[in-house]
């Protein structure tokens, strides 16, 4: 046969030697990658968690955290706080959402627009805000209320740092995803099934009970229990507030776990209960929003008829613009004021306006240069390396090309299940030891970065590529390229558009990345959001102003840059059949 | 739209000499299987195609054409069986040529026309994966453009153009790199009716001018008609029957032939002798195959070759039975029957537009005898 073939092949037109199919080792290198990146700092965690420190089997690590009060206390605060925040997030973004999507509420693309400035706004800079305004005796609100009522100096009308502080904090950048979640179920809902109601007699109060109610029901719990994770896996926002106030969450217990004098062992057992919790949690939620299935089936549908609201439209309104000013407008109000002020809780004038902080974050401040070069270092290499992978297993997943591709789905999926400060405790513990210490330079963060993103990465990198119908590579297959060359001249140009979206979501990520770069960070390898939380234990509120509100400066750049790039030769999608 | 086939230098003759021969191929599928899991897709497919041969496969969807046009692509690997193409096996279990190494082109179903390229670009990317010299590159698309009506299309997107207009550029694509073989899937489906009818005498056309071997998969029997020299009929992922437009349409085999090529009463009956049939109590004639009296016989029998009879037929007329209208329906150029018979059974005939007979009529049907088709399964 392969004579047969060699003989043969002299009567085809000159051609290029295609080269052997790389497609199952890459699938290989790539399974033994995310393997490494996700079952190593797994492992470690179990085994930490379980052996004590002669290698024997313990549950010693549990009993201490389920009975020890200072292991327990936090446990209770965390649930509390979690189940606040979801149970809160319900009450305030359904209603807005479904006045965003089906009333017509004036400015409804303005609340959608702020909704979505509180979801860009890392949650530790909204907690350092939340600081200059509502602390006990400088918080600026505090300031205004004795001002107006002639109050005494040690009185206060609102103090951050309590336990309702923190879950007024957590509320306010955590409602966006139920926000989120709602405004897009009820987009996808059709008006026609609410007419079909009313056109069978039932009155508005009856559709919303029995219709609408009940269909946008699963997204509602999903953003509950997506808000509940939030809050369970934040370090930054309880690390600002919670610790002032003498309490700890079960993310700030495992980071000081890791100051002097460390103990590993327990943040290992303090970290699997988040995890599994993560897990099951999530499992949930995709178990209710599968379900939803339901909602829309067969037909065209023609746009929602907005609900009208008569005078009651402007009330809505200004409810909405009500609950925007806490995580938006205040905050970025006492951000800019401290960022230009002498003293940051001090009002400013134009009198007292000063440059001051500006030039001391950029020129004095000696740790500036150094932790800009690894956050845009980290940032770029990151999103870079990560697109790249994402891209990989995208490619062999969507076009099924070798076998056991659901099984590199998965891991690429998986790391979704892992709270940032978990993996900086598994990643700590994999990586300090030989073979490979990576502990103290800057390797190590950029496995957790990669690692932390890859999931939205690779859902970002497979619906781009659903959008390439299969036959636009065997086309070009077909008339001669290799698949490497039809990867370089069809696929590649087609998905650019979301390849450079994906970095740039990776890059804005990785900026805002708290909770495990805490865990991992060194003095060598600080990054901007560890800078902008060691600079509050040292009170510096002024340069934290300056570079918080770099950060957002520069994540908006990245997201309007992403966002202008356009798609080249008109429709990407191809017709369907028929 | 007219393709002039003799656009290349010296036509299609010349262009072949200097090629060195014949360059066209054949093709042969030697019990070819595809197995999902435990369902075949395409079940033992046995076919040979011979040089500059148009074959179609024709069947319902799901019967397995686009997935042994697939294969033939090398798209996908077979189970068992091999495809030899030009006396080379390129696809067995054990080796798959990839498609780029088959010279072959396709004709997608959706077009497949890369949206980030123009029109120009589109049908030279074929060329310039075959390393011709820029100039010769634009030459040839130009020339192909030209033939393809589509000059003034050259520097614009897919995007832009209509149904029909993308169909063209696809056909040009497949056509410029000038392959030993061409598959095409469906490749109408996507225009509307008029297109479709006038693209199906142009495909038969450039098919004789170029004489590519071809296979054309569609589920359309009239497009099937138009342009094969053999149709395969394919059900179940098995060839039913592989014959030409007219052996198929006049003698098909099964009852699921004769149901999905023309429009086809079939009705069942008992044989009384080698060529007799009992039905609703008459003896029908039948012709096909010899058969033995006592087995269960479908007969199928064309709508438009039925005749409705007013009156009762004269003593001694063969093949007539008596039914009752259930239904008809004036179409314009003729006119559309149900009528049933006394054990049930129900025949669709077509008559000429002005024999009006009211529903609930008792008629006599006429079923010639050279007509009556005993079928084999």
């Amino acid at each position: 046969m392969t004579d047969v073939s060699i003989a043969a092949s002299d009567t085809l037109p000159p051609r290029r030697r295609h080269g052997i199919d790389l497609s199952q080792p890459i699938m290989l290198a790539a399974a033994a990658l995310l393997v490494v990146l996700i079952v190593l700092p797994i492992a470690w965690i179990v085994a930490y968690a379980f052996l004590d420190k002669s290698g024997a089997l313990t549950l010693g690590n549990f009993a201490k955290l389920f009975t020890d009060p200072s292991f327990l206390d936090p446990l209770i605060a965390t649930a509390t706080i979690a189940t606040s925040v979801g149970c809160l997030c319900c009450l305030i973004a359904a209603p807005m959402g479904w006045l965003v999507a089906r009333s017509d509420m004036p400015a409804r693309n303005l609340v959608r627009t702020l909704v979505m400035a509180s979801f860009v706004t890392p949650p530790f800079l909204g907690a350092i805000a939340w600081e200059l305004l509502a602390a006990p005796n400088s918080g600026l609100l505090n300031q205004a209320w004795r001002g107006l009522t002639g109050a005494s100096a040690d009185e206060h009308i609102f103090n951050i740092y309590s336990l309702g502080g923190v879950v007024f904090v957590i509320t306010c950048y955590t409602f966006p995803y139920v926000f989120v979640l709602v405004a897009n179920a009820l987009d996808r809902i059709p008006g026609e099934l609410e007419d079909a109601s009313a056109m069978l007699g039932a009155t508005s109060a009856t559709t919303a009970r029995r219709i609408t109610i009940p269909m946008v029901l699963p997204a509602i719990i999903a953003g509950a229990l997506i808000a509940f994770l939030q809050a369970l896996n934040l370090f930054g926002s309880p690390a600002i507030l919670a610790i002032p106030a003498g309490f700890h969450t079960l993310t700030t217990k495992i980071w000081s776990l890791f100051q002097f004098p460390p103990k590993p062992e327990l943040a290992a057992a303090a970290a699997l209960p988040l995890l599994v919790l993560t897990v099951v949690l999530l499992r949930a939620q995709k178990a209710v929003l599968g379900r939803r299935s339901y909602a829309v089936v067969g037909g065209k549908y023609g746009a929602p008829r907005p609900v009208p609201l008569g005078a009651f439209r402007w009330v809505a309104l200004a409810g909405c613009l009500f609950m925007l000013l806490m995580p938006v407008f205040l905050p970025y109000a006492a951000l800019l004021n401290a960022a230009f002020s002498k003293i940051p809780t001090r009002l400013v004038t134009w009198d007292t306006l000063s440059w001051q902080n500006v030039y001391f974050t950029f020129f004095e401040l000696s740790q500036t240069g150094h932790v800009l070069k690894n956050t845009f270092l980290l940032g770029a290499l990151s999103a870079t390396l990560g697109t790249l992978l994402a891209l990989i297993i995208a490619y062999l997943v969507a076009r099924q090309s070798v076998r056991g591709h659901k099984i590199l789905g998965f891991l690429a999926t998986a790391p979704i299940a892992m709270p940032g400060i978990v993996l900086g405790v598994g990643l700590f513990l994999a990586y300090t030891r030989p073979p490979l210490v990576l502990y103290g330079t800057l390797w190590i963060l950029l496995i957790a970065y990669i690692t932390i993103e890859l999931p939205a990465a690779y859902q970002q990198l497979q619906s781009a590529f659903h959008a390439v119908h299969p036959e636009l590579e065997e086309a070009s297959r077909i008339l001669g390229a290799t698949r490497l060359r039809s990867l370089r001249d069809i696929t590649a140009p087609l998905l650019r558009t979301g390849v450079i979206a994906t970095w740039c979501f990776i890059f804005v990520a990785v900026v805002r990345e708290l909770s495990a770069a805490v865990i991992l960070f060194t003095s060598d390898t600080k990054v901007l959001s560890v800078l902008i939380f060691d600079l509050k234990e040292s009170g510096d509120l002024g340069a934290i102003a300056v570079l918080g509100l770099s950060m957002l400066a520069l994540t908006t750049i990245v997201i309007a840059l992403a966002n202008s790039i356009p798609g080249r030769g008109g429709d990407i999608r191809l017709r369907e059949n028929g | 739209m007219t393709l002039d086939p003799t656009y290349r230098l010296g036509g299609a003759a010349g262009w072949r000499a200097i090629r060195g021969g014949d360059a066209l191929a054949s093709v042969e599928l030697k019990s070819l299987t595809k197995r999902y899991g435990t369902a075949a897709a395409v079940d033992a497919v046995s076919l040979e195609i011979a040089h500059g041969q148009l074959v179609c496969l024709l069947g319902p969807s799901g019967c397995g054409k686009t997935t042994t046009l697939r294969l033939i692509a090398g798209f996908i690997e077979p189970t068992e069986g091999e495809i030899i193409v030009g006396g080379r096996v390129v696809s067995s279990p054990k080796r798959t040529e990839p498609p780029e190494r088959r010279n072959m082109s396709m004709i997608f179903q959706s077009y497949a026309l890369w949206p980030h390229m123009t029109v120009a670009e589109n049908v030279g990317y074929g060329l310039s994966i075959r390393k011709l010299a820029s100039h010769v590159i634009a030459d040839k698309v130009k020339a192909i453009l030209g033939v393809a009506r589509l000059e003034h299309l050259a520097a614009r997107y897919p995007g832009e153009l209509s149904g029909g207009q993308q169909q063209r550029v696809s056909l040009a694509r497949a056509l410029v790199v000038e392959p030993e073989t061409l598959l095409m899937d469906e490749p109408l489906s996507n225009l509307d009716a008029n297109l479709r009818e006038e693209m199906r005498f142009e495909i038969r056309r450039l098919h004789d001018a170029f004489k590519t071997t071809t296979v054309y998969v569609t589920h359309d029997q009239s497009e099937a008609m138009t342009t094969a020299d053999l149709i395969a009929v394919m059900n179940g992922g098995r060839i039913e029957q592989l014959g030409t437009p007219e052996a198929i349409y006049d003698r098909p085999v099964s009852e699921f032939v004769a149901r999905f090529i023309g429009a086809s009463n079939v009705i069942t009956g008992t044989a009384l002798d080698a060529s007799h049939v009992q039905v609703a109590g008459v003896a029908l004639a039948t012709t096909g195959r010899v058969l033995t009296a006592g087995v269960k016989v479908p007969v199928s029998i064309r709508q438009h070759d039925v005749t409705l009879e007013t009156t009762a037929p004269p003593a001694g007329a063969t093949n007539r039975i008596k039914a009752v209208v259930k239904r008809q329906v004036f179409l314009g150029a003729s006119r559309d029957y149900l009528v049933a018979l006394d054990d049930g059974s129900e025949i669709r005939l077509s008559t000429a537009a002005g024999q009006n007979v009211a529903t609930g009529s008792a008629v006599w049907l006429h079923l010639p005898p050279e007509r009556c088709l005993a079928l084999e399964r």
